[in-house]
């Protein structure tokens, strides 16, 4: 089973916040709101001895995800590739994986009033594509692959430049990002953008406990009603887009 | 003479042609589908290139139910391989603008007052004739002066010259790249055009003059810069503000603003005195060299320390890094250039440097250009112009470009009357009030002007002051002439189609001046029906399948872009007066100017006062792009850089709101306040572009504050005509707004 894992290097990002624009188009992210954004340091230390670097931020698709413990009804969770998804049938945009998430990478979507984020572009990884922000990349900055791949470029990239990732002892949360850079310029990124203690509402887990299976019995009405989707598609010849086969 | 086709494209080419196509139907109708997806919709890919800045960067338009509704990178295209910067990948949302131009306008109010009718194409075009021809029987067709700047500026073109005008100017001369070309032209005998031939992927040190790679972004120039760095390229950064380059620097040398020439004659200095040059190359391929080690002798790292502000150590060493590092040293010719009306001679002090470290045609150097061969449509003679042309290119500023033109000397022609009255202006793309300073004086000048046509696609402040105003088409929706590119490692074609039909009542420019062109009695000089018969006829000799070029969007031959790769048919290496790398410059020193550069002294800004620095934001294009709800909403305004100490000093607060007065009491909108270690005390920097007057561009009207409405100075370059304009100094006024 593949691992996925994103590499972001700082020695190459200029912050040109290409990547954020391809991913509001990739999803069609509300103004406003964002799936990745870059987010400047601003100017550190005395003229002339100078520092300053951009954080790459987006879903670290973490091995301990606290938004997937704080989610009610199990629409968040992780697949068995690392990458947590939302299932859009089971988010009812309460907002508490919002509040849970230590690196502020999730929001709730206005137009569609559920919770949403960076899934590394898993609908273009079925088709043989890279995640929109890393094709895109004007600087080459940004790498994807699959850390139980011994011959992968990123498998390299962690483990024999020593890439590091954002976290703390407070915060050990596992994210699947890694960063590569000069030690000082990656040490200040991760000075100013330090993960926060996740928020989980006090009654999470009760709600958790009580809605889930709640959820699953709607789920269960919500599925019949796709059936018959399904089979009015079928009837009416409308393609089905995923079993189309990859270009 | 058949152009040289790489054995990969040649077999992709063919092997198209050959099985799927049929050899018979070349060059008719639609290039073959390329499907794709965007998350689960299924679209079709449109190999076109990308005009939301002037890279011209490969791109698929993703087309489903009619509707563009992505932009992403063409992985064919040779120079970009499928990369692609924020705006580029926002060019959907120019093209659903709902501020767009939509209809012909016909002037109705006062200048200026912005009050237009509504009228039909053929209405407009039979008045554009009309006047045109009017102007013509009364002052002469050179009494109608052109101001394009974009792809289809060509057409345009055509159509000026053949009504009789030699009047045309684009601000990618004299307020961009013109000093910069002319000076490197001087020197090597060719300038260095767009998109520069550099070879930064083999660079061992790359040195950047107020260059700002990262802030300016350039898709394939940012990957290349960032493939350095990562492959261990060192880094020097000569720039008054510690800009995203600088950050990444090895040296940064934060310089007094205005002195770069003097600091570039003391690099010479070390590099001659230590022998740290290129002696062989010099010795072999450079004239002028006993006169220059003379010039430069007392231009010492101490004499420049007092000038720039610099320690002499830090010059010795980056000298000494030069030396080390060469001939793979890229000394970034930078491309707005235009600064302090000394620029020419600047240009032309960074190509002796490049000389001397022998990197002109050399790996990691700048690439000589690989012309290939087009084909070429037979047009009639051009009238010859009886009163020459009125910018002063050629004469006034003796080593303008005649191709490009002087903008300023233009107003200035306009606003004298002299060599001759100007009456008429077309203004095609270009937004005059944001492009040329002073802009006062051309608010003036178009007061008084009796007809004035805009082609655009966006309604720009300047279309209050129109008679005419006609909506064109974005790149998305038109054909052009395709993107030919010699100066890169591998030289390329690529095409210029439309995705989608045209919106509203737009229309390409193509269409807009052929028209013009048939209602003045000039069709004889576009004898083509269609853009696509005008490809045809160019790359008709080159043999190559057009529905496959059409569906890749380029193709690319074999460069040759080293000295040592060059055969006969290339020409001279050199192709100056003296058929070498002319150190002296004869051509200088016999039309009066000074053969070798020397630092001109640049004044302090007064007690109170800032000099006033420009540059760029990625996600922005001159003033271009403001009004993309995309853009906007991640970069809305710009702000201004002041020297955290400085801001104290004032008692001004980080993020505050404060006006800009510059030294002739113009004040600018509020802006935003960034209060930083990050910049020299005695210069403020903004982005250029912001600050909008168009009350039409909802979005972008209002925000921020405009550079060039403080550019009530210029220096002009009596070389080339360039304006100088960073010789503008700014007080910092709170409290309003």
């Amino acid at each position: 089973m593949a691992r996925y894992a994103m590499l972001i290097d700082l020695r190459k990002c200029v912050g040109c916040q290409a990547c954020a624009v391809a991913c509001d188009k990739e999803w069609d992210v509300p103004l406003g709101f964002a799936r990745t954004h870059v987010q400047p340091t601003g100017v550190v230390g005395s003229f002339p001895k100078l520092a300053s670097g951009f954080h790459v931020a987006h879903c670290n698709q973490c091995e301990r995800p606290s938004c997937v413990a704080a989610c009610p009804t199990g629409a968040t969770h992780q697949s068995p590739d690392g990458i947590v998804r939302i299932d859009r049938g089971l988010c009812i945009g309460c907002g508490y994986c919002v509040e849970a998430c230590p690196y502020d990478a999730r929001y709730i979507n206005p137009v569609i009033n559920q919770a949403d984020k960076c899934d590394f572009c898993a609908a273009r990884l079925q088709r043989g594509l890279q995640p929109a922000c890393v094709a895109t990349c004007t600087a080459h900055a940004k790498y994807f692959g699959d850390l139980e791949d011994s011959n992968g470029e990123v498998f390299r990239m962690v483990y024999e430049r020593g890439a590091r990732r954002l976290q703390t002892a407070q915060v050990a949360v596992g994210p699947n990002v890694y960063y590569l850079g000069k030690k000082q310029d990656v040490d200040l990124v991760f000075a100013k953008f330090p993960p926060r203690a996740p928020r989980m509402a006090a009654s999470s887990e009760f709600w958790s406990r009580l809605l889930k299976p709640l959820v699953l019995a709607a789920v269960g009405a919500t599925f019949l009603g796709q059936a018959v989707a399904f089979f009015y598609q079928l009837a009416t010849g409308e393609p089905d887009h995923e079993s189309q086969e990859k270009t | 003479m058949g152009v040289k086709v790489t054995r990969r494209e040649f077999v992709k080419l063919s092997a198209g042609a050959g099985a799927a196509l049929g050899v018979g139907r070349a060059l008719a109708g639609e290039a073959p589908p390329r499907p794709g997806w965007r998350g689960s919709q299924r679209v079709e890919q449109i190999a076109t290139n990308c005009e939301m800045c002037f890279w011209r960067c490969g791109i698929l338009a993703e087309v489903a139910d009619g509707k563009v509704v992505r932009i992403t990178g063409n992985p064919d295209h040779p120079l970009t391989h499928g990369r692609l910067c924020g705006r580029g990948n926002a060019g959907t949302e120019l093209l659903y603008d709902p501020d767009r131009l939509k209809y012909p306008l016909l002037r109705t109010g006062k200048r200026g007052e912005g009050k237009f009718e509504r009228i039909t194409w053929e209405r407009a075009l039979d008045y554009f004739a009309k006047r045109l021809s009017e102007l013509k029987a009364q002052y002469g067709p050179e009494s109608v002066a052109l101001f394009p700047h974009g792809v289809a500026s060509a057409f345009f073109g055509t159509l000026m010259k053949a009504y009789g005008s030699p009047n045309h100017a684009e601000p990618s001369f004299a307020q961009c790249r013109g000093p910069r070309d002319v000076g490197y032209a001087l020197t090597f005998g060719r300038d260095l055009g767009s998109p520069e031939p550099l070879d930064l992927e083999q660079a061992k040190l790359i040195v950047l003059i107020g260059s700002h790679i990262g802030e300016n972004v350039f898709t394939s120039q940012v990957t290349a810069f960032a493939e350095a760095l990562s492959r261990g390229a060192k880094l020097i950064v000569v720039d008054p503000r510690f800009s995203t380059s600088a950050a990444k620097a090895d040296w940064w040398l934060p310089i007094r603003p205005g002195t770069d020439i003097a600091l570039l004659l003391a690099w010479m200095n070390v590099l001659i005195a230590e022998n740290g040059y290129d002696e062989e190359y010099i010795e072999k391929y450079a004239s002028g060299f006993p006169e220059l080690q003379a010039h430069v002798r007392g231009f010492t790292p101490e004499w420049a320390e007092a000038i720039t502000e610099l320690p002499a150590a830090d010059i010795r060493e980056t000298a000494r890094a030069m030396a080390e590092a060469k001939p793979a040293v890229l000394l970034h010719p930078g491309r707005h250039t235009s600064w302090y009306g000394d620029d020419t001679q600047r240009a032309r002090a960074m190509a002796i440097l490049t000389a001397l470290t022998g990197s002109w045609g050399r790996r990691g150097g700048i690439f000589l250009p690989t012309a290939f061969k087009t084909g070429k449509l037979s047009l009639p003679p051009f009238p010859k112009s009886q009163r020459g042309r009125a910018d002063g290119a050629g004469t006034r500023f003796p080593f303008a470009s005649e191709e490009q033109g002087v903008t300023n000397g233009l107003v200035d022609a306009t606003l004298t009357g002299k060599p001759y009255p100007i009456k008429g202006w077309i203004i095609y793309g270009q937004n005059v009030l944001e492009s040329i300073p002073q802009r006062q004086r051309t608010l003036a000048v178009m007061e008084q002007l009796d007809f004035i046509a805009v082609v655009d696609l966006m309604p720009m402040e300047q279309i209050n002051y129109a008679d005419l105003v006609l909506p064109e088409a974005t790149y998305l929706e038109r054909y052009d002439l395709p993107h030919i590119v010699t100066g890169a490692r591998r030289p390329f074609l690529a095409v210029r189609q439309p995705a989608v039909e045209p919106l509203h009542e737009s229309k390409p420019g193509w269409w807009i001046a052929k028209e013009m062109a048939r209602r003045l009695g000039l069709e004889a000089y576009f004898p083509w029906k269609t853009p696509d018969e005008h490809l045809q006829a160019l790359i008709e000799p080159m043999g190559i399948n057009a529905d496959l070029l059409r569906t890749r969007g380029a193709v690319a031959f074999e460069g040759r872009p080293y000295l040592e790769d060059r055969l006969p048919e290339d020409g001279p290496l050199f192709p100056t007066a003296s058929g070498k790398i002319e150190l002296h410059s004869s051509s200088l020193k016999e039309a009066g100017f000074d053969p070798l550069p020397r630092y001109t002294p640049v004044a302090n800004p007064p007690i109170g006062y800032f000099r006033l620095l420009d540059g760029r934001t990625p996600l922005h294009s001159f003033a271009r792009t403001q009004n993309n709800s995309l853009l906007d909403s991640l970069t809305a305004e710009n702000e201004l850089w002041i020297n955290a100490r400085a801001a104290h000093d004032l008692g001004l607060r980080d993020s505050q709101r404060v006006v800009l007065e510059n030294q002739d009491g113009v004040k600018s909108l509020p802006i935003k306040l960034r209060a930083t270690e990050g910049i020299r005390r005695d210069c403020v920097y903004m982005v250029h572009g912001f600050g909008n007057t168009s009350k039409q561009l909802r979005r972008a009207y209002g925000r921020g504050a405009s550079d060039t409405g403080l550019m009530t100075r210029v220096q002009v370059d009596p070389i080339m005509g360039g304006t100088g304009m960073r010789v503008n100094f700014v007080r910092v006024l709170r409290g309003e707004g």
